[in-house]
């Protein structure tokens, strides 16, 4: 038993009554589900689906057991949120960051500013253990669709180049091309619009 | 790999069951970090995992005592697991020009943190983590789940 590994102290031998009361109240239920704020503050919605029916948890640090009896919902201490699921939230991976670097108008050439931005990224990159990189070329409406494709391409591999002597292990390495289907500013056709030639960077 | 699961596995393939045919060998993520025994189980065969490993669809992560794992998803969906944690992605679509956006997950036994990224963003209905006892569905942002062997 894993039990006897541990030594007891006071605060477990509580929080192990109270887990035993609290499931003698609960009939079978165990599992369950708590909905956390994000990293700014924001909550979003859990709802919980058994044969029991549903449950929706709309506020922070809500949570309702998953199936058994019990419908009603709970709120999770910070203590105990840190005692069961410490080690899963200290896991939790680095946010992934995006970053947009334009181009001269109908050529693979990084504008000075973004041409700035390179070592930032590449510092970024550095950084994250395990790191996964996506490059994505766009362009703007200005010329054929099938030209913009291969510009966007161009460029994607242009920014490659730069970055790639960060530390990307190549097959966590991603290249492609949007051409001008993912405009970012909504133009007509043939239209010129910086904003819209670009390189999204994405590193994870 | 000696590598044992003392989880009836049957329960855990029982609830994949239903989705394991779209497996498929587009990498989904990639693990960020690791703390003590960590695994990506794929059929037939199994990898300690690092930072790096990469994760296909179906892969079971397995955590042992005092360990835990990260993944970040390609749509930025971020997965940590904490001790003696079994989770799978079942299903995964990421394809959001062709509006192809799925991502169902199970958490056979152990702690989940889930934080949300594009699929969730784009299209909350897409978004489930089945537990042995029923279904969380997922409107955005940030939860924790525990599951408790019996």
């Amino acid at each position: 038993m894993a039990w006897k590994h541990i030594i007891p102290t006071v605060t477990m031998r509580s929080w192990l009554l109270a887990s035993v009361l609290l499931l003698s109240l609960t009939g079978c239920a165990k599992n369950y589900v708590v909905l956390l704020p994000d990293e700014n503050g924001a909550l979003g919605k859990v709802m919980v689906t058994s044969s029991q029916g549903q449950v929706l948890l709309d506020q922070k640090n809500q949570g309702a057991f998953i199936g058994g009896s019990r419908s009603d919902t709970f709120t999770l201490s910070e203590e105990k949120l840190q005692a069961t699921f410490g080690a899963a939230l200290a896991a939790s991976p680095k946010k992934p960051v995006s970053y947009l670097l334009y181009f001269e108008t109908g050529q693979a050439v990084l504008t000075e500013a973004s041409q700035s931005e390179i070592p930032k990224i590449k510092e970024d990159i550095s950084q994250r253990p395990g790191v996964d990189v996506a490059v994505i070329g766009h362009t703007d409406t200005k010329g054929t669709a099938s030209a913009n494709y291969a510009l966007g391409l161009s460029r994607a591999k242009q920014v490659l180049a730069l970055i790639r002597d960060a530390g990307v292990s190549t097959e966590r390495l991603s290249v492609e091309s949007h051409g001008e289907k993912n405009l970012l500013v909504a133009t007509p056709d043939d239209t010129d619009e910086p904003r819209n030639r670009r390189v999204e960077v994405i590193v994870r | 790999m000696n590598f044992k699961p003392f989880f009836p596995a049957g329960a855990l393939a029982l609830c994949l069951a239903t989705t394991a045919a779209l497996a498929d060998e587009t990498v989904i993520g990639y693990i960020k970090t690791v703390q003590g025994d960590a695994m990506v189980v794929a059929t037939g065969h199994s990898v300690k995992a690092v930072p790096g490993t990469p994760v296909k669809a179906t892969d079971v992560l397995k955590t042992g005592k005092a360990s835990s794992l990260g993944i970040t998803l390609s749509d930025n969906t971020l997965l940590s697991i904490g001790p003696d944690t079994e989770f799978v992605v079942d299903e995964y679509l990421f394809n959001p020009s062709q509006d192809e956006l799925k991502l169902g997950a199970s958490l056979g036994k152990g702690s989940l943190n889930y934080v949300s990224g594009m699929i969730a963003k784009l299209k909350p209905s897409a978004v489930s983590v089945r537990t042995p006892t029923g279904t969380i569905g997922v409107r955005g942002t940030h939860f924790v789940a525990l599951v408790v062997p019996d």
